[in-house]
């Protein structure tokens, strides 16, 4: 997309989305317009200058100066990050959400150090070398064939600032109780102890959505009968927020069908590599988490592996 | 309650309905005589091989880049004194006829083929029985032509290879008389060298438009020389061809160049794409606005000064901290680019972008107006 002409008046470029066209020409009414969110995709707030030496005016003057694209059809590519409203304007710190590593059922690959979750897709790449080599009991590898196991993937929000005791309690109009969690549903789906969870629609990419919001995928910070959130959730896992906490996020991942039983989809998507001398298919790809209260969002890279 | 979408409220969207007007100029030598291949044939005209018709390019059809302009056909009715079996395609001339007014003119109460009617009133008057067709591509008419606009300037003199003195059809103040008693939408009528605006100087159409459809239809009388009604002779144009005068030709070389003494030779004697080739090379001009009919439904997005003043952007925070604040005390600050309109299972439908961002604090308010054409 090129830039849109900035060197006037201020122009809105509007387009309708891929999803937007198709449930358009399905003509069932599912074309329909109830709200809006605004987003700031292109901004870097790094260029926020508060010491330029001009004064308060400049402080701003790179980010106002940012080229902006047009507009992508495709509804996964915009809307990346969206402003939120909160009516209280003295807050100085925004939660965030961070992948907890540090146990060991909820590390990254630990074999390669790809930097990703590794997924197994089926029981002979679970099971790849019949003396020693087992993928699944590999710390940072999920087992894609039940959806279940030991491994899983944790995500913890709050304020991750050492300015602020962990024992404050976040305040709860910026506790996330939702979280959307969006995969690619060709390669796989969202579980917990085997269970897949309930896709809330999956659109015209193949991208899955998940509306998460009790357990076993949520686990709320402040139990029963505990004073703060450090109380219970310190003692179950380590903590990756250093300051106050909110909830937590939990899931596994069970490969599709496509991925279990075929190679089409890794010779297309994806390629070949070695884990312990052993060549395996492997497809790259992000499950993505959004809070549904703050839109923080988070990337995950996840990387499913089949034996050769 | 953080939150990232607002809902939008009836008084929040609005729907409008707006038309686009653009200028569609044709001149003659795009119609004929500018793609001739080394053969002498006309490489933006497609003739086909059942020959009912023949399509008009604005560059060599062959290559992507040509668009589809008009189409240009002929035909008379079985009860035109042209039409006689010995003669040309005579079926294809009068199925062409047929075809035409059924679509554009209709039946009668007996549920036999209305004839073009000289001045739409079909309980009486001058039929045209024998005609041209120029039918338009959608790429140019779009939704349908402005009334008022159209003018197709033709040559009436000389020989084909050297036509001279034009004779122009206006569909003269259309916009505030036209007929709507065709089955294809409304239609004007087309009177000679009257001007858009001005009185029509013959009284008699010598064709009509039909704006919706996007199709003209001429009487093959525009180049009669022996009929009473020969218009260019009553507008004082003296063309005289005579037998062996070659007034009607194409300027392709031969063998592509089909002449004929007349008019009507062409439409007797001539095939269907002969007659067209001839037509062509008598266009002088056309022109004529379309109309695109917009219907824009209007979001307004508000966004009130406690509203939106807080981002999810990744830069925002640097160990939670938020960047654009010195102290608590110190106002938020946002930048939007993006609007992104959703449903309610929170796909996103529309978005529209900025061309700049726009500042948001609590100091002020912003409402963005997002419109959606159809």
């Amino acid at each position: 997309m090129g830039f849109l002409d900035n060197s006037g008046d201020i122009i809105l470029d509007a387009v309708l989305t891929d999803t937007g066209r198709m449930r358009l020409a399905k003509g069932d009414g599912s074309f329909k317009i109830t709200k809006f969110a605004f987003g700031d995709d292109e901004i870097n707030y790094n260029l926020y200058d508060k010491n330029h030496e001009s004064g308060s005016a400049y402080y701003d003057i790179q980010i106002l100066q940012s080229p902006v694209l047009e507009a992508f059809t495709n509804n996964a590519s915009s809307m990346k990050s969206k402003l939120i409203s909160i009516p209280r304007t003295n807050l100085l710190y925004l939660p965030v959400m961070k992948l907890q590593t540090n146990d060991n059922n909820y590390k990254k690959d630990q074999i390669t150090s790809t930097g990703n979750y590794l997924v197994s897709v089926d029981d002979d790449s679970n099971d790849f070398d019949s003396s020693t080599k087992k993928l699944v009991a590999e710390d940072g590898v999920l087992n894609g064939v039940s959806g279940g196991g030991n491994s899983k993937i944790q995500v913890q929000q709050g304020l991750d600032t050492s300015d602020i005791s962990s024992t404050f309690i976040i305040d709860p109009d910026l506790n996330e109780t939702q979280f959307i969690l969006e995969i690619d549903n060709r390669l796989g789906m969202i579980s917990h102890g085997g269970t897949t969870a309930a896709v809330s629609f999956i659109d015209d990419d193949n991208l899955a959505s998940y509306f998460l919001s009790s357990n076993p995928y949520v686990e709320i910070s402040e139990g029963a009968g505990k004073d703060t959130a450090i109380d219970v959730l310190a003692d179950t896992y380590s903590m990756a927020i250093a300051g106050p906490r909110g909830n937590v996020l939990e899931f596994q991942i069970k490969a599709s069908l496509d991925l279990n039983s075929s190679t089409a989809l890794f010779t297309k998507l994806g390629s070949t590599y070695l884990i312990n001398g052993t060549s395996f298919y492997y497809i790259d790809t992000t499950v993505r988490v959004t809070g549904a209260t703050t839109g923080y969002r988070l990337d995950i890279p996840v990387r499913f592996v089949k034996k050769v | 309650m953080a939150t990232t979408f607002k809902t939008l409220l009836n008084n929040d969207v609005t729907s409008t309905r707006t038309l686009l007007h653009e200028a569609i100029p044709l001149t003659g030598t795009i119609v004929s005589g500018t793609y001739l291949d080394s053969d002498g044939a006309e490489e933006n005209i497609k003739n086909y091989a059942h020959g009912m018709f023949q399509s008009v390019y604005d560059y060599p059809y062959l290559s992507s880049s040509a668009n589809h302009i008009f189409d240009l056909t002929v035909g008379y009715s079985d009860t035109s004194p042209l039409s006689a079996s010995a003669e040309t395609q005579n079926a294809k001339k009068i199925n062409i006829y047929n075809q035409m007014a059924q679509t554009l003119v209709g039946y009668n109460d007996s549920g036999e083929i209305r004839e073009f009617d000289r001045d739409g009133d079909f309980s009486g008057g001058t039929k045209m029985d024998s005609v041209f067709f120029i039918n338009f591509a959608r790429l140019l008419t779009k939704d349908e032509i402005k009334k008022g606009t159209f003018q197709l300037t033709l040559n009436v003199s000389g020989a084909y290879d050297e036509p001279t003195h034009d004779l122009t059809l206006y569909d003269t103040n259309a916009q505030n008389g036209y007929r709507v008693n065709s089955p294809a939408g409304e239609y004007g009528i087309l009177y000679i060298n009257s001007g858009s605006n001005g009185t029509p100087e013959n009284q008699t159409g010598a064709g009509l438009i039909y704006y919706q459809a996007g199709i003209a239809v001429i009487t093959s009388s525009i180049w009669d020389h022996t009929n009473a009604e020969q218009y260019s002779r009553d507008l004082g144009h003296s063309f005289s061809p005579t037998t062996g005068s070659n007034y009607f030709g194409s300027r392709a070389a031969a063998p592509h160049n089909d002449i004929y003494e007349n008019f009507y030779d062409s439409l007797t004697s001539g095939s269907i794409s002969g007659s067209c080739n001839g037509i062509r090379n008598r266009i002088h001009n056309i022109q004529f606005n379309n109309t695109t009919e917009l219907n824009s439904t209007i979001y307004f997005c508000r966004a009130n000064h406690n509203e939106f003043n807080y981002s999810s952007n990744p830069t925002y925070v640097a160990d939670s901290k938020i960047q654009v604040k010195q102290t608590s005390l110190d106002n938020p600050v946002s930048y939007i680019t993006t609007v992104g309109l959703y449903s309610s299972d929170n796909e996103l439908l529309a978005v529209a972008k900025l061309s700049e961002p726009l500042k948001k604090d609590p100091t002020n308010e912003l409402t963005l107006r997002v419109r959606l054409d159809y």
